[in-house]
């Protein structure tokens, strides 16, 4: 049966983020109340994915290799990876090297359980991999090919581990050719325990409702979003129960497809192992 | 990994190992046991840090050393545990860390809990549960055994990978309704099997499958060899990838001693 390979720092698990980095991601995001540019939310939920996929390996005083993770950049008629500072020009790298060489670590307060049954405002590190950025076309096709060839690598080197996840963010609008099509050649891509999976966050300039991973495309607001929810892969049986256990609607036919909502929970659909029912996720 | 120390009313013997891949070092596991005078009997505790948090090995030994070295048997217990939440934030105090493991360190460490006192007099066990580590009563009767009792959980289906646990830093948690407490009585002969939650799974599941091992459990399980035999045999035969622990107890209605075997 596919998607049952444990994830350990023996047999990591990749996750490849695509970002969309043209200039239509300067126009205003319409998922939120906050008059942000698309790039900006991008960049935020990019920092936050990369920053909770760091916390779910710290283990103890280090970290583990759960995952290994890379960010390729789409713009300007190019695709390129996007990790800057110390990680500048590597496409894929382990999790640890990933939390050891942020662009910056900034400090920001929070209030936090005092482990008394209080309240207490706590200064936490939060680090930046990525800044927003925007220039040019739309080449999701060539970043697609280029996801590609990097899973196809990954595959052959780990051939009996849990395939890679491929995570989309734009705002949808390709300009380099079929993405579906591209989408399918990705998602051809397989190791023994299954096919390359693609999941798409779709962050559009459309107002509507936010939609998580749907079964259909009925409710989905534009062309560029029912093309994203196609090219799409389905939800493993596991990543269902975790997305229902997490208060997610997924149902037996969802897909990897988010719609102008923050995809946070998208990096808890792998298991490495108990995870307490009672921490909440950020 | 093998302890063995009894009364003569009971053989206890405790058998664990790490995760395949793990070192010794990070077996997250816990388990205790001690005599006890008031009332006559034993108490046993096994736990099972969440391999998702941090420091939770050093949690999950506070939590089963706490329930031994107390007296209470009921949900109280769960109610003073701020020595040992003391106890845990004040081995991490002062550590140096870097981001990720603070804020990690920050959010608890988090286990799963069992503990298990039985009285000598009545013959009387009380258990107290929070989260997916069971307990199982076997009565020797029969060509299988029977199983008289799996709490909290009953059925190898009901296991999860995010059971709600004991947070290492969740005083103002609500945890009543989390909390099961089950009592049962022994006869000559009994085995009682405390189990963290992969272990417990699997000798449910092959229960369920009529293909039951509390047989073997109660006449060949003698040594961390023969633990290992059963776990590679397990991992072949559906044993999720795990720490395992198994406290076995095998009571004998006879008068309670102080008796190391």
């Amino acid at each position: 049966m596919a998607y049952q390979a444990e994830i350990s720092r023996k047999n990591p698990g990749c996750f490849l983020f695509l970002v969309d980095q043209s200039e239509s991601m300067e126009d205003p995001f319409a998922g939120g109340d906050n008059g942000k540019k698309k790039a900006e939310e991008l960049a935020t939920i990019l920092n936050k994915l990369l920053h909770n996929l760091c916390i779910r390996c710290a283990k103890s005083d280090s970290i583990y290799d759960y995952f290994h993770v890379g960010v390729l950049g789409y713009s300007d008629e190019s695709c390129k990876p996007a990790l800057g500072g110390e990680l500048s020009g590597r496409s894929l790298v382990p999790i640890s090297e990933l939390a050891g060489k942020p662009l910056r670590i900034e400090e920001r307060t929070k209030q936090s359980d005092d482990g008394a049954g209080g309240v207490m405002d706590q200064t936490v590190k939060f680090p930046v991999w990525f800044d927003p950025y925007w220039k040019g076309g739309t080449p999701m096709c060539a970043a697609l090919k280029d996801a590609t060839k990097l899973v196809e690598t990954w595959c052959q080197e780990h051939p009996n581990g849990f395939p890679p996840i491929v995570i989309n963010i734009t705002d949808g609008e390709a300009t380099d050719g079929d993405l579906v099509a591209e989408a399918r050649k990705l998602t051809a891509v397989s190791g023994e325990d299954g096919s390359v999976l693609l999941f798409n966050i779709h962050l559009s300039s459309t107002a509507g409702p936010s939609i998580e991973l749907p079964g259909n495309a009925s409710k989905l607001p534009d062309q560029h979003a029912k093309a994203l929810f196609e090219a799409s892969s389905p939800l493993t049986p596991f990543m269902v129960a975790r997305a229902t256990e997490l208060g997610l609607p997924a149902g037996e036919n969802s897909r990897g497809f988010i719609f102008n909502a923050q995809p946070l929970h998208v990096i808890h659909f792998l298991d490495i192992g108990t995870r307490p029912a009672n921490v909440r996720l950020r | 990994m093998n302890h063995a120390t009894a009364a003569n009313q009971c053989d206890i013997k405790v058998f664990c190992c790490p995760k395949s891949g793990n070192s010794v070092e990070e077996y997250e596991d816990a388990w205790a046991h001690r005599q006890t005078r008031t009332p006559a009997g034993l108490r046993v505790a096994v736990a099972d840090g969440a391999t998702e948090s941090s420091f939770a090995k050093l949690w999950a030994v506070l939590l089963a050393e706490s329930y031994v070295r107390t007296e209470l048997a009921g949900a109280e217990f769960f109610a003073r545990l701020q020595p040992a939440r003391r106890l845990w934030r004040r081995r991490l105090a002062g550590r140096p860390l870097p981001w990720f493991a603070s804020e990690k360190a920050g959010q608890g460490a988090f286990a799963a809990f069992l503990g298990l006192q039985i009285d000598a007099h009545t013959n009387r066990w009380t258990a107290l549960a929070v989260g997916d580590c069971c307990l199982m009563q076997v009565d020797d009767v029969g060509t299988g055994m029977r199983v008289l009792t799996a709490f909290p959980l009953q059925e190898s289906s009901q296991f999860t990978m995010s059971p709600y646990l004991i947070g290492s830093r969740s005083d103002g948690e609500p945890l009543h309704e989390r909390i099961h407490i089950s009592n049962g009585s022994l006869r000559d002969g009994d085995m009682l099997l405390l189990a963290t939650d992969a272990v417990a799974a699997w000798l449910l599941k092959q229960h369920e499958a009529g293909r039951p091992l509390w047989k073997w459990l109660y006449r060949k399980l003698r040594t961390p060899e023969s633990f290992a035999a059963m776990v590679a045999y397990g991992r072949t035969h559906g044993l999720r990838n795990d720490d395992f622990t198994l406290v076995r107890i095998i009571h004998h209605d006879s008068p309670v001693a102080a008796k190391e075997r």
